[in-house]
């Protein structure tokens, strides 16, 4: 199926013939856009090597792909996205709603940022929304599993709604077989009323042939909070734009991150923490680690707008390169217009540090014991800060196992 | 009673740089002997020449119960029966020393390290920071504790203590003493490195070594201390007709 033919396939959806009428106009603007090149700022250091037009648009999921078994007694809400059409999605708590609504509508993602987000705004046809009521805290987890089947294009959506004084925790976990060599472009979008906290924790598990091009992007009320953590540990490319908007005075925001490249993966976050509100309060803390060939990047922009006074705001940004053909990028950006805020940042990018190594060893470990100590340490920084505690022993395993596999692979 | 450890003629240094100059030394089993020596005057090489700190070249012989040390990497000659606290124990940052002490015990792998560990976490109050990051935030104290709670679990033949006195108030001071006393046995031959007497004010150590240049100048028993709490390095340096030499440091690339 050609990528650019689908209104069969959108109009099975059940979108409005508004809705069909604006996504003719976003196909026919998609035929306007062209591949990045790496000259974009918020593209440096990253090579695309495909084109969109590579990928066949991914195939509805058959009537074979049942839902996977619910195995979440302890999910307020389970929802389930196949090749980007919502195969599954219920609410089993009182004051939150969890359904697939058909897509079209407008999202916090502009359409025209760039081939990506115009594709999806093209192409989404139908999005898991998550609301939860006013006044209403959620006490289990939604858990929402996005994955690709097909080596194909697909364009899934996730959009969250926190009424005032409401709290809510998502987490949500992306993957493919690693045969599966797929183009994801996902958006995952929150707006965040007064008074209200949400937490959203991505586990990202790609396989290896799978490039995903992501969306994370948030608006926050007043005296409101976000935590988002993302664990990064899948695909070929695995590339996440986020911006949060602390909209509202008072309004606070933790970002965590803990990422691992190997052989040839590309990590690439470029994350945006956007103070449009006095007394507005974030926090940035990503820590990463390549071995053999991958690169990873990190670009962080704290952008304080002129009326954001008083604003705390601080990003960390410390790399780990574990082998020589490894690489690591790391970008702070301040764009500071108010002049009454505290603001900073901390960027590193270096090796294991051999006076740990000396120590350790000096207990009696041998290199690699020590060296897989200093590393598992290093990921624990960032995962221990991670919000939901449940997922953070399995997460911890991954990044302790990845490197126990480099240094069984003699590539570290 | 035999040798713990027996240093020959062991010049060592950083590149072209000599810092020790030819130390001889013995330290039977069950003795606690101390090192004294003014800043500068290799302490502390010799405690990272022993151990084989990769920067550190060093040559001559090195015996632990009668095996050679030297050669040999670092963490071979932990598991042959050395010990050594550092003088500034490293930050670890995100690993707890329990982790850490179970990654010791997988490596061991005999039973009789876990008792070692109860022993030790109970006897020297580890229980406040064992779940803490090793060495992350603690005092200088609770640093030195740690070191001889590793001490402790890793039942060497031989530890040097690098300065284990350094930082501390005189209340620690006395207790960093008296865990190094309660570890004496006839199984260990103690090397504590220090800058001050005060130390062995709390303690009886059986021999005292004199450290100037990178040459072991005077040994005898306690009564070294005093006369060099009395006198002081200088004049002890003006009496052995020893030229003070430039400080090697500035020599460093």
């Amino acid at each position: 199926m050609p990528i650019m033919d689908l209104s069969a396939l959108l109009r099975a959806s059940g979108e409005s013939d508004d809705a069909l009428a604006r996504r003719e106009i976003a196909r026919e603007h998609l035929a306007s856009y062209s591949m990045p090149t790496g000259r974009e700022e918020v593209w440096r250091y990253v090579d695309l090597d495909f084109a969109l037009g590579d990928f066949e648009l991914a195939p509805p999921p058959g009537a074979d792909t049942p839902p996977t078994e619910d195995e979440a007694t302890d999910a307020s809400a389970r929802a389930q996205i196949v090749d980007g059409a919502v195969v599954a999605a219920a609410a089993r708590a009182d004051g939150l709603r969890c359904e697939r609504v058909a897509g079209g509508e407008e999202s916090l993602v502009p359409a025209d940022m760039d081939i990506f987000t115009a594709a999806h705004d093209a192409f989404c046809s139908e999005w898991v929304e998550i609301a939860v009521d006013k006044g209403k805290a959620i006490e289990l987890p939604v858990v929402v599993d996005v994955s690709a089947l097909s080596s194909a294009a697909s364009f899934p959506g996730v959009r969250v709604d926190v009424a005032d004084g409401a709290e809510l925790t998502i987490a949500i976990r992306l993957d493919s077989a690693d045969d599966v060599a797929a183009l994801v472009v996902p958006h995952i979008e929150g707006r965040v009323g007064a008074n209200a906290n949400l937490t959203v924790v991505v586990d990202q598990e790609w396989g290896r042939q799978t490039k995903a091009i992501g969306q994370l992007v948030f608006s926050v009320g007043r005296d409101s909070s976000i935590q988002l953590a993302e664990a990064g540990l899948g695909g070929a490319l695995a590339r996440w734009q986020l911006n949060i908007k602390l909209a509202g005075q008072g309004s606070n925001a933790q970002v965590i991150g803990a990422y691992f490249g190997d052989r040839d993966q590309t990590l690439d976050y470029r994350y945006v923490m956007h103070h449009a509100a006095p007394n507005t309060h974030s926090t940035m803390f990503l820590k990463g680690a390549v071995e053999d060939e991958a690169g990873s990047i990190f670009t962080g922009m704290i952008r304080i707008d002129e009326e954001a006074q008083r604003t705390d705001a601080f990003q960390t940004n410390r790399n780990l390169i574990l082998s020589d053909g490894a690489s690591s990028q790391s970008v702070p950006n301040l764009e500071i217009l108010a002049n009454d805020v505290k603001c900073g940042h901390a960027s590193t990018v270096g090796q294991l540090d051999p006076e740990q190594r000396y120590y350790l060893m000096s207990r009696g470990l041998d290199p690699m014991r020590a060296d897989r100590l200093q590393v598992r340490g290093f990921f624990q920084e960032a995962l221990n800060r991670f919000p939901v505690p449940e997922m953070v022993e399995p997460l911890r395993e991954r990044f302790y196992q990845k490197y126990l596999d480099a240094q069984a692979g003699g590539r570290v | 009673m035999s040798n713990a450890l027996e240093i020959r003629d062991l010049r060592a240094g950083i590149g072209d740089l000599e810092i020790l100059k030819g130390v001889d030394l013995e330290i039977p089993f069950g003795e606690i002997h101390a090192l004294m020596g003014p800043n500068g005057s290799g302490k502390s090489t010799l405690s990272h020449a022993l151990m084989g700190k990769p920067e550190f070249t060093a040559s001559g012989s090195v015996l632990l119960d009668g095996t050679e040390l030297l050669g040999r990497p670092v963490d071979e000659r932990a598991r042959l029966g050395l010990f050594e606290a550092f003088q500034y124990p490293v930050e670890v940052p995100g690993v707890s020393l329990d982790e850490f002490v179970a990654e010791l015990a997988d490596a061991a792998g005999n039973g009789s390290f876990q008792e070692r560990v109860a022993t030790a976490t109970a006897e020297l109050g580890m229980e406040r920071f064992i779940d803490r990051p090793i060495n992350e935030g603690l005092s200088g104290g609770e640093k030195k504790r740690s070191e001889m709670f590793q001490m402790a679990i890793a039942l060497p033949k031989v530890a040097v203590l690098d300065e284990i006195d350094s930082g501390l108030d005189v209340d620690a001071v006395r207790e960093v003493a008296g865990l190094v006393e309660r570890a004496r046995s006839d199984a260990l031959g103690v090397l504590l490195i220090t800058h001050y007497s005060r130390i062995l004010n709390y303690m009886e150590p059986d021999r005292i070594h004199v450290m100037i240049d990178g040459r072991i100048v005077r040994s005898g028993g306690p009564e070294v201390a005093a006369e060099l709490e009395a006198t002081g390095y200088e004049t002890l340096r003006a009496e052995l007709g020893l030229v003070p030499e430039r400080d090697p440091l500035l020599d460093l690339p």
